[in-house]
């Protein structure tokens, strides 16, 4: 089946939060709330119960302009080939038909294992229950012919749901025009990264203006701990007890060879 | 055939560990293999039958967390009440020399039933210092990363993607020596006779002669008694 894509355009976005909200509502997340911290973000990153938030990044780079206010929603970007995936203990993580990553939460113990292989640090942990939760892309809803909560509730069409190819050609015809109309750095954001990502964005920035890694990549010991020690080293432990047991046939066959030891072991 | 070789009481003995090395060790044993199979539960695929032993994936975390903080108090423990003993042992280690050398290389052939003639060893073995290096070293290991990986949020995020590998290569190289450490110190029949040394704190003085002479002779021997007087 077809990709099915989140596309969020940050120039069209006004920072009302109503995604947040409609996240809320849909998923029916209780309110987390954080002390005021000196801007209108609500809060410092994802939670265990908030899936998706509205960053508010302030840039000062020019200092005849004005400060530089930079929106950006953040949520799981739901990678094509995602880490999260490959380090779960319980494999209780996978990719659904049309390209959202999913958790099947019954089997969660909440080691929180892919919260810190993901290159963006999205899952979290959800203390009252013991799992680690993220965006599920409303796949619930998109299963019935929907649009996800926040692409629903989106008062300006920044927020978009669809078939990938035809929103990556909507998202380069935006970036073409963001060009030529006051933002020669704007830029796609998801193509390429990690190998692609179910969630495209339009930049009016490089990524690095929106707090997003500009090059993301999974965590080096990740790679080696799942492509290396996982599967090899663990054979070390039956080579231990075959040879413990190799050892235990061959002392006392020998022994009757040679005849008995002597008492205190061997003379 | 025998398993381990017979407790005799009828023929002098010589304290080989005192009290709180023994508590120690079966201490860790017992919570060692309990976060063994605990943790194997994650480590290895399909273990869902040795996940419903401890009533499934939230009971093994809770074993295996309770286990860990009593590994954690009986290294505590040992360090609190025996830090002397903890010394002389560094102490004996250190002391690894040709003798260890030459005895490591010869072991294969006697870890296989074969007659060798080893060269005279300290209290601890060529062996031994080996496993005494090895095994302690990664505890701590799996300790320190246990800890991070169960409180991830107050260690930086770097540090808890080196403790998930961390963890695991310290559990194999641990289990490894723990397995030919379970079974050396037991049913292997030339070194049999150290189980009673760590069970019931003594061995055999004729055993410690012929496989520790240099520890025997400096604990025990003439030179020894002639000090002590």
């Amino acid at each position: 089946m077809a990709r099915k894509t989140n596309l969020y355009d940050v120039s069209k976005c006004i920072a009302c939060r109503a995604c947040q909200v409609a996240c809320k509502d849909w998923n029916q997340l209780p309110a987390v709330i954080e002390p005021f911290k000196g801007n209108y973000q609500t809060h410092k990153d994802t939670n265990g119960d908030t899936y998706t938030i509205v960053k508010f990044i302030e840039h000062e780079d020019d200092p005849a302009a004005d400060v530089q206010w930079n929106f950006l929603k953040y949520q799981c970007m739901h990678c094509f080939e995602p880490a999260c995936m490959d380090v779960c203990p319980r494999k209780c993580i996978y990719i659904n038909d049309w390209g959202a990553v999913l958790k099947d939460y019954d089997n969660c113990i909440g080691c929180q294992y892919c919260s810190y292989a993901c290159p963006f640090h999205i899952p979290k942990y959800r203390k009252r229950q013991d799992i680690v939760t993220k965006c599920t892309l409303c796949y619930e809803r998109v299963e019935e012919g929907l649009t996800p909560a926040c692409v629903r509730t989106c008062p300006t069409d920044a927020l978009q749901f669809g078939d990938r190819d035809e929103l990556m050609q909507y998202a380069e015809e935006r970036v073409k025009f963001l060009r030529v109309n006051g933002f020669p750095n704007a830029t796609i954001y998801g193509k390429f990264e990690l190998g692609g990502l179910n969630m495209l964005y339009v930049l009016t920035d490089s990524p690095d203006k929106f707090d997003l890694p500009v090059d993301p990549k999974v965590p080096g010991q990740i790679p080696f701990w799942q492509n290396w020690v996982q599967p090899y080293l663990g054979w070390l432990i039956p080579l231990a007890l075959l040879g413990s047991a190799t050892s235990f046939v061959t002392t006392r066959i020998l022994a009757n060879k040679h005849g008995e030891h002597g008492e205190g072991g061997h003379e | 055939m025998q398993w381990v070789p017979e407790y005799r009481d009828d023929i002098n003995r010589v304290e080989r560990f005192n009290a709180v090395a023994r508590i120690t060790h079966w201490g860790h044993t017992v919570t060692f293999i309990l976060c063994l199979f605990t943790g194997l539960v994650l480590f290895c695929d399909g273990m869902d039958w040795l996940a419903t032993i401890f009533g499934g994936y939230a009971g093994a975390g809770l074993v295996h967390r309770i286990a860990a903080v009593l590994l954690t108090l009986f290294i505590a423990f040992f360090v609190l009440f025996d830090f002397k003993g903890i010394i002389s042992w560094v102490k004996d280690l250190l002391r690894f020399g040709m003798n260890d050398i030459i005895f490591v290389m010869k072991f294969p052939l006697d870890f296989l039933g074969l007659p060798v003639k080893m060269p005279p060893q300290t209290r601890f073995n060529g062996g031994e210092k080996g496993n005494s290096m090895l095994t302690p070293t990664c505890v701590i290991f799996l300790v320190l990363s246990g800890y991070i990986m169960w409180f991830p949020a107050i260690f930086p995020a770097g540090l808890v993607r080196v403790a998930y590998p961390t963890h695991d290569i310290a559990m194999v190289f641990a289990t490894f020596m723990v397995c030919m450490h379970g079974y050396l110190g037991s049913f292997h029949p030339g070194s049999g006779e150290s189980f009673w040394g760590m069970w019931k704190g003594t061995v055999r003085e004729d055993w410690a002669k012929h496989h520790h002479p240099i520890w025997y002779e400096e604990a025990y021997g003439e030179k020894a008694d002639a000090e002590k007087e």
